[in-house]
């Protein structure tokens, strides 16, 4: 096969996996806590078999790793008085069949016992003692101060933990808006609780995709296969003139 | 492609959304109606190039890996259970709760159901009943000569009798609270059954410590908000559009590589 073709491949392969990515920014546009995410690419500089008088430098494109854009999305009013949102850095600590997990989506609920526990009943974890947060659920009213802090009727019945993780690119999505950090030997991998923490209650953080952003990231990428599917079409045509006329015996 | 099938989970919740809102919309108007919120996650993660594999001897790993995702599900559709605004309608057996609690009504079959819509009446036997007929539990029977029922916020219920100067306690209110109001299941007809979500019902007093106050002659109105509901639509629907139009793109670009040959 030709270079030329195998290049556009390349691209091709890597602007699909963009594509991708881009779907998914989109589909979560709506998706509280949710961090937008973009493709990394990297070149690939690869020789060539046998030509020696061609082209020194071909390079090959291909995926290197995802960024992430762990930037604050809008704090949206909602009221509840379960709904919390963080200010700055920090996760929630869920835990998931006794696996911590972290979150940047506030929306708890209470349970049947009266535990703090994320949508899917996971329980949320208290910054002192990472065990469950009980709440007295005849309590008057449930207010979650500044920081994390919550208190029925006058008094701490627990701290919403929230958590620094250090390395933030290490963590592994997990879907329904969870991550989870793999083992490390390093200590200071592991996520502390944040001393002071700023958690609003009643908000929730939508999603910190820019929608216009996304769109046009989308646009240049169908735009981009469309050329490289020319491009290929070209060299293609290019190969078979060269057959047609090389091959011609007069 | 992928991106085809993300693009349609965005659409699918979308559309959920829009539909949930509709419902929030047309009960704007419904007495103890509470409004209701689809929440959204993303779906799991496809492993292209795993985090923290090895990427030379030397024992470097991956920093960030490559993981792409999926798209997007509905988590939880849940009610939103904040108080609604109470509206005077001068009526004895209009009855509001003005805190938590929910009113305990027997349902034919022998059951329990709760409710917060109090716009209660009088059935032929004189007991209170929903607008359905189904008695408010404990049975609470009004004696027929009586002039002038009065409630109480604690749910005394006294009536003056034609001919006595003071009027006679009839019966007691009861409210049943939940530890996780959210939880509740709806059948309709503002009824709500209690399930392992919820939690067991909590029967008390009204006005008592944890459980809300019986306002007479008030009715709860839906606590929907048209303004923010409307604001939501419209986002609801540009992000539907948005979505298809992803779907528009990642078929063109099929089209691009198909029309190769």
């Amino acid at each position: 096969m030709d270079n030329a073709i195998m290049i556009g491949l390349t691209r091709q392969m890597t602007l699909r996996r963009g594509m991708d990515v881009i779907a998914n920014n989109i589909a979560n546009a709506e998706t509280a806590g949710f961090k937008a995410e973009s493709l990394l690419l990297e070149n690939q500089p690869a020789r060539i078999a046998e030509h020696s008088d061609g082209p020194s430098d071909l390079q090959y494109v291909n995926t290197w790793g995802m960024g992430r854009d762990f930037s604050q999305g809008a704090m949206e009013f909602t009221g509840r008085p379960f709904d919390v949102a963080i200010e700055g850095d920090g996760f929630f600590a869920v835990e998931s069949n006794g696996r911590e997990q972290y979150t940047r989506d506030g929306r708890f609920h209470t349970d049947n016992q009266g535990q703090l526990v994320a949508s899917d009943g996971a329980l949320v974890l208290d910054a002192d003692t990472r065990g469950p947060i009980l709440l007295d659920t005849n309590a008057a009213n449930t207010t979650i101060v500044d920081g994390g802090a919550v208190m029925q009727d006058g008094v701490q019945v627990g701290r919403i933990g929230v958590f620094e993780i250090a390395n933030r690119s290490a963590m592994t999505k997990e879907g329904n808006g969870r991550y989870t950090l793999p083992a490390s030997d390093n200590p200071d991998d592991a996520p502390q609780a944040m001393f002071d923490p700023v958690v609003r209650q009643g908000f929730v953080e939508s999603s910190n995709v820019q929608s216009i952003v996304e769109i046009t990231d989308m646009m240049s990428i169908m735009r981009s296969y469309q050329s490289v599917s020319k491009f290929l079409k070209d060299a293609e045509d290019l190969n078979q003139r060269a057959i047609e006329r090389l091959g011609r015996v007069s | 492609m992928r991106a085809l099938t993300t693009a349609a989970s965005g659409m699918q919740a979308q559309q959920m959304n829009v539909e949930v809102i509709s419902n929030n919309l047309a009960n704007m108007n419904t007495t103890g109606f509470k409004r209701q919120r689809a929440e959204f996650q993303d779906l799991i993660y496809q492993n292209v190039q795993a985090m923290g594999m090895n990427s030379s001897d030397a024992g470097t790993i991956v920093p960030t890996g490559v993981q792409v995702g999926l798209g997007v599900q509905a988590s939880s559709i849940y009610r939103i259970t904040e108080q609604g605004s109470l509206n005077n309608t001068g009526n004895p057996f209009d009855l509001a709760i003005s805190g938590r609690g929910f009113f305990r009504i027997q349902m034919p079959d022998g059951s329990d159901a709760y409710t917060r819509a109090g716009n209660f009446a009088i059935s032929a036997e004189g007991q209170i009943v929903t607008a359905d007929g189904y008695p408010v539990a404990p049975g609470i029977a009004i004696p027929q000569d009586s002039r002038e029922v009065s409630i109480n916020s604690q749910g005394q219920v006294q009536a003056l009798i034609d001919g006595q100067t003071e009027p006679q306690t009839v019966g007691q209110l009861e409210l049943a609270t939940f530890f996780n109001e959210g939880g509740l299941e709806a059948i309709g007809d503002n009824l709500f059954l209690e399930s392992a979500a919820s939690g067991a019902a909590n029967v008390g007093t009204p006005d008592s410590p944890g459980y809300g106050a019986v306002m007479q002659g008030y009715v709860e109105s839906a606590n929907v908000n048209a303004v923010s509901e409307i604001t939501a639509l419209i986002q609801a629907q540009r992000a539907y559009e948005m979505n298809a139009r992803v779907i528009t793109a990642a078929d063109e670009m099929l089209a691009a590589s198909s029309n190769l040959r």
